[in-house]
């Protein structure tokens, strides 16, 4: 592969698998019964998310005090948290929208899988705000809707933005992945034996018949939706960032957030989508459809993505100092040589040196470093929330007021417990929905469509 | 399989090359009611069938504009009408920190707006039971196949000619497809017993969950617990205490914030004789003044300072401020009342401070002087 | 399929008309410029920055979006490379643009004057950074590293012309990819420089990407105008259309959009916070007549455009891309003349001969420069692999 043809199209799936073929490698997994390792996966995952549940339980019987937060360090792990998950989320819309709109192919083989992973992050996202206010029984309140107090929400706050920016994320990203599982659930009814799942089928491809006068509607809505959907996520991890910045403490308050806070969004969300992606297509077989191709360009993007990232942090270095601000500057020489040294070096080194790596080929395709690298991304990429969050606040204006913040063992527990809910509702998708978009892999094989004449 | 009626006549292809020209054709001729089906969208087949051009776009942007604008609207009114509340200094009506709810208004409403309207309206779904469901004919074209069918409803639609149509594209398999009458007549009716005890039931199950949450499970402990916190209200007893008050006295010789003291408490005379106003009577300190006096001063002495507001008759009566002896009272002497109050009249110093009270005294005066006006006041 | 069937393309001249038009517009403007020399030497100096901020980011946003190209692998530009690779030559005018500018040093930027550094903290404290050696040093790198790429994607992108060898597009990826991190990094400190440290006391750590938007916008509307154009008149090769057009119009849409989400970041963080260090760079330009202005950049640079380019089909029709493509170059202008011209009168905007004469040698120099290369080469890269699918490219 060292020499590329540029004067053809480079083949979006590998060989040239009939129509059949597709529908049975995609629909494999819904229909056989799992293997003992799907069950120990499904074991790992749900004992992580029990975990989780008890912390939240217990935090939710003896109150938040079980936490670590401590007076200046109101906002910690929970809020990192849910940064963290948002932005996993990005990179689904980013494949299924972003790619579209610039008619990137070879985003076929993994949108749907990105979209899936995108409602999941995004559910797991939004339980850290709700167990973070303490009272989430009371969280009907974030809604502007009419009660016994006459008061209305507060629009000028960046928590009600998230409000409206993540239930908006949710349901458009929702939207978007069912409209295009419709077809796949039609071809789905159409071929399985089993009542139960027939009427199933029926019931969610909502008697989807396969008709071009219904798909020239179909894919106008697709271009659409895929047209809100890139401001929107463009939107959200820029209101995220909002929460931070328009504070006026040194460190969040800085105008290149929004970027920034989008760019490290795709980052990780990049790499926790290619991690997952390298299991799934090991196990169900699916080399030919998510091909290394496919793999090596999101490597590309991470790359490109890691260094967005790094400029980020550049800047903000270079401006701390320029500002002539003594109390901008201090920040970051405190998160680089004070206390929190430590996550500050994670970050830098896990999302910008070896991301580096990237850039020799051999690296980019061979799947047990790339596989490190995704997992260093997100370990980078969490740590940069935490430095961003946890710096900023535990030295703050009041020098008296400093306190060293350490998460406790319940704050661990309930982070595991995000992992366990993510990747539950992963194996969960994977033996209950096609993986992969079988109308769009279809559509992309050589010899599917009719000539131009 | 007796009420069966023909539907239509469909023709599988696996080349859709093949599909490409066979559908030509049936423009050419001139037929309405046909299809292409395929489980992908098939390129250049709108422009081919001269389906129209999707309206969706218009649709998805009126649906943003309502979104929008009724963004606008409902921050507005919230925010600046109905419940004012002015936060960090700003503007009542901070347009720029309402632009993120907006945004999202608008995406929200166009994008599943318009998803709804072509799936409910457009598309007519759900519909599981048009004739072309499970049939041959559509299980081919949800695999490998791609498919045109020509119905049998159409004017010039003639089985055999079709056929003969068809066949002269050689298409891999031709289907006759048929439907039964009373399958597709079926419409779910509203007043079906079924349906209306199903809405029942989950409208009981609603309530009896809300009400529970509401006024039983709130109530219960984690949920209770800011109710019952460790710690006293206002004017409860303490144990803790000798003298058993939950509200503690300030230690002694402890002064107020702002307190300032007065040296001629009960020395009316003496504080008559010494104060001397350092207001000028200019517009700003009378205006001061009648804010002043018409938020405390005139609902005992009146509007005008004569006594004669709603408590005259239903008390002692509130003396006139235009008397001889109020009007030769000097300023300092005025100033008295108002910081030590008099007869029923309490004290104001902890509601006025030091200019405000004295803005008073000058309004006082101008209100006097407004009744006895000297002559040369006129000139 | 057309299989083996080579792509007919046969080069014409670009009309001697253009060139009498280019030099015309020079001289003009170039007299005016000498005369504002002497009129008003700090007037003409603000203007000139605003010029020459605006040609540099026809120049380096056309070197970027060529190096986009070749990254995504984009088909679909291929054709009309060579528009952005002449236009991108505009660059080689800048070395010549920032010699009187930095003659005039003094009149523009308050932290060359020692006495008033010495005198405040804040600038004490960024006379390492802010000097008047250094800030030549830095411009005179950050232009030697454009001309250097531009001389590694244009040499390799004409040799292939003649051998059409598929190494070259291979070489100029790898090119590409090491040219981002250069390009962002001094188009970062070129905006600083030039543009934020014209009120040395303000910071934005956003301010590099603004310039960015504004930059790839203005790249992409002479790169979409000229394309078209040459386009209609039959410069380039047949079989190029709306299908062309219509990534042309998405793009210049997209960013519209991207320029308006980083400029409303910028406005939204400083207004919410209401830093005094921060805001008093928005107060100045809500000053007098400079309220209207910066309402207007809201319509100029993003309603218009947006509304312009909002339909599906208004992206493949030409006329009416040319005309968002024009407006778009204006809006850039506008919009620098908005960063810049505030410091130098503060109470309104100016409007005279000074602001329209840099405009006229600005529009001179392009055309000119714009001449001289385009009767040198190709005006389409007729050795590139992938220039039949390029031609061949539908939605």
């Amino acid at each position: 592969m060292s020499n590329i043809d540029y004067t053809i199209e480079p083949e979006v799936v590998e060989g040239k698998p009939s129509h059949s073929a597709v529908n049975d490698a995609i629909a494999k997994p819904l229909e056989t019964k799992p293997t003992w390792k799907y069950y120990i996966a499904l074991g790992i995952s749900s004992t992580l998310l029990l975990i989780g549940a008890v912390c939240l339980g217990y935090s939710f019987y003896y109150g938040i005090g079980l936490w670590g937060n401590n007076q200046p360090v109101g906002w910690a792990v929970p809020i990192v948290n849910f940064v963290f998950w948002v932005g996993i989320g990005h990179a689904g819309t980013l494949i299924s929208a972003i790619l579209f709109l610039f008619r990137q192919r070879w985003r076929t083989g993994i949108a749907r899988f990105a979209e899936a992973m995108t409602i999941f992050a995004v559910i797991t996202a939004g339980l850290f705000p709700l167990i973070h206010t303490g009272r989430p029984w009371l969280a009907g309140y974030l809604f502007p809707l009419p009660n016994q107090h006459h008061l209305w929400v507060n629009f000028t706050s960046p928590l009600i933005w998230d409000v409206f920016a993540v239930s908006t994320y949710l349901t458009v990203s929702f939207v978007f992945w069912y409209i295009g599982l419709i077809p796949d659930l039609a071809m789905l009814r159409d071929r399985t034996t089993s009542k139960i799942k027939k009427v199933i089928y029926s019931i969610f491809s909502l008697g989807w018949r396969h008709s071009n006068r219904h798909w020239n509607h179909y894919e106008m809505i697709y271009l659409i939706l895929a047209g809100f959907a890139t401001p929107l996520v463009l939107s959200v991890h820029t209101i995220v960032s909002f929460d931070f910045a328009v504070s006026i403490l040194p460190g969040w308050h800085t105008t290149i957030f929004p970027p920034y806070f989008v760019a490290g969004a795709v980052f990780s969300g990049f790499a926790m989508v290619q991690n997952v992606l390298i299991i799934v297509r090991k196990i169900f077989n699916l080399e030919h459809i998510i091909t290394l191709d496919t793999l090596e360009k999101m490597n590309k993007v991470m790359l490109a993505t890691g260094m967005m990232v790094g400029y980020a942090y550049g800047v903000e270095f270079f401006i701390a100092w320029y500002s002539g601000n003594p109390l901008e500057s201090f920040v970051f020489l405190n998160r680089a040589f004070g206390n929190y040294a430590w996550a500050y070096w994670i970050m830098v080194s896990c999302n910008v040196i070896f991301t580096q790596l990237f850039w020799f080929k051999k690296i980019r395709r061979s799947i047990v470093p790339m596989f490190i690298i995704g997992v260093l991304v997100n370990v980078g990429m969490w740590f940069e929330r935490f430095v961003i969050v946890v710096t900023t606040l535990s030295k703050d204006f009041l020098p008296s007021n400093w306190d060293y913040y350490k998460p406790t063992l319940v704050d661990i527990g309930i982070l595991l417990g995000s992992f366990g809910l993510f990747f539950t509702l992963v194996i969960l998708f994977i033996r209950s929905l096609p993986v992969v978009s079988i109308s769009e892999v279809k559509a992309v094989i050589k010899g599917s469509q009719p000539g131009h004449h | 399989m007796v009420s069966n009626n023909l539907y239509a006549l469909g023709a599988l292809f696996k080349d859709p090359n093949k599909l490409v020209k066979l559908a030509k054709k049936i423009v050419e001729l001139g037929y309405k009611n046909w299809d292409v089906h395929s489980s992908y969208p098939l390129h250049g087949l709108p422009r081919l069938m001269r389906l129209k051009w999707s309206p969706l776009g218009y649709i998805a942007l009126i649906l943003g504009l309502t979104g929008t604008s009724f963004g606008v609207f409902f921050t507005w009114w919230t925010m600046s009408v109905d419940y004012p509340l002015t936060i960090g200094g700003k503007p009542w009506f901070s347009f720029p920190a309402f632009v993120p709810v907006l945004f999202e208004l608008t995406v929200l409403l166009a994008s599943v707006g318009t998803a709804i309207v072509m799936l409910f309206i457009i598309f007519k779904f759900p519909n599981n039971r048009h004739p072309l469901h499970d049939t041959e004919y559509m299980k081919k074209v949800s695999v490998d196949h791609c498919g045109i069918v020509i119905e049998a409803k159409d004017k010039n639609f003639d089985y055999e000619k079709v056929k003969a149509l068809f066949q002269e594209f050689e298409p891999d398999q031709i289907l006759d497809i048929y439907y039964q009458e009373e399958e597709v007549a079926y419409k779910p009716k509203v007043f079906d017993w079924k349906f209306i005890t199903f809405l029942v039931v989950i409208a009981v199950l609603t309530s009896a969950v809300g009400y529970l949450f509401n006024n039983k499970i709130l109530y219960m402990p984690p949920f209770d617990f800011m109710l019952n916190q460790f710690r006293l209200g206002p004017q409860e007893s303490s144990t803790f205490f000798a003298d058993g008050f939950g509200m503690r006295k300030p230690v002694p010789g402890t002064v107020a914030r702002g307190d300032i003291y007065y040296p001629f408490k009960g020395k009316p005379e003496e504080a008559g004789a010494k104060l001397i106003n350092p207001l000028l009577p200019t517009k700003e300190n009378l205006a001061l003044g009648q804010e002043k006096y018409n938020t405390f001063c005139s609902p005992c002495h009146g509007w005008r300072g004569e006594g004669d507001s709603h408590l005259n008759g239903q008390f002692p009566n509130p003396p006139s401020l235009h008397s001889e002896k109020v009007r030769t009272w000097s300023d300092g002497r005025i100033y008295h009342v108002i910081v030590e109050g008099q007869n029923v009249m309490p004290s104001y110093a902890k509601q006025l401070t030091e200019k405000e009270r004295w803005a008073i005294v000058l309004y006082i005066r101008a209100l006097q002087r407004s009744l006895n006006a000297k002559q040369e006041d006129v000139q | 399929m057309i299989e083996n069937q080579q792509i007919l393309y046969h080069k014409k001249p670009l009309p001697k008309k253009l060139l009498n038009l280019g030099l015309l517009l020079f001289v003009v403007g170039l007299l005016g410029t000498i005369a504002g020399f002497f009129v008003d030497s700090a007037r003409i100096s603000f203007n000139l920055v605003v010029l020459t901020t605006w040609l540099a980011s026809i120049g380096i946003g056309s070197l970027f979006f060529i190096g986009i190209e070749y990254l995504t692998g984009a088909v679909w530009s291929v054709p009309f490379r060579r528009v952005a690779e002449i236009n991108s030559a505009i660059i080689f005018v800048l070395p010549i643009l920032i010699v009187p500018i930095i003659l005039n040093i003094h009149s523009l930027y308050h932290w060359t004057h020692i006495e008033a550094v010495q005198n405040d903290t804040i600038l004490k404290n960024k006379a390492p950074y802010l000097n008047e050696t250094f800030f030549i040093i830095r411009t005179v790198v950050f232009i030697f590293l454009w001309f250097l790429f531009y001389y590694l994607f244009i040499s390799n992108s004409r040799k292939q012309d003649s051998t059409s060898d598929q190494k070259l597009t291979k070489r100029n990826s790898i090119v590409s990819a090491a040219f981002m991190p250069v390009f962002a990094i001094s188009l970062t400190f070129f905006a600083i420089d030039w543009l934020m440290s014209l009120e040395p006391h303000w910071y934005s750590t956003i301010f590099g990407v603004y310039y960015f938007a504004g930059t790839f916008l203005a790249s992409l509307g002479a790169f979409t105008y000229i394309s078209i154009l040459l386009n209609e008149k039959g410069y380039l090769v047949e079989g190029l259309g709306p299908d062309h057009y219509y990534s042309m119009g998405a793009l210049l849409f997209g960013f519209t959009n991207f320029w308006a989400y980083i400029a409303f970041s910028q406005f939204m963080l400083i207004w919410y916070a209401n830093l005094p260090e921060e805001t008093f760079w928005f107060i100045n330009r809500g000053v007098g007549s400079w309220f209207y202005m910066s309402i207007g950049i809201i319509l100029v640079k993003f309603i218009v455009p947006y509304i312009l380019l909002l339909p599906q089909p208004a992206k493949m029709d030409p006329k009416r891309l040319k005309i968002a493509a024009l407006w778009i170059l204006f809006a850039h202008y506008y919009d620098l003349f908005w960063v810049v011209m505030p410091t130098f009168s503060k109470n309104g905007i100016p409007f005279n001969w000074f602001e329209l004469v840099p405009i006229v040698l600005g529009l001179g120099l392009f055309i000119m420069v714009f001449y001289y290369v385009a009767s040198k080469v190709n005006l389409v890269p007729i050795g590139d692999p992938k220039l039949r699918r390029g031609v061949e490219f539908h939605l």
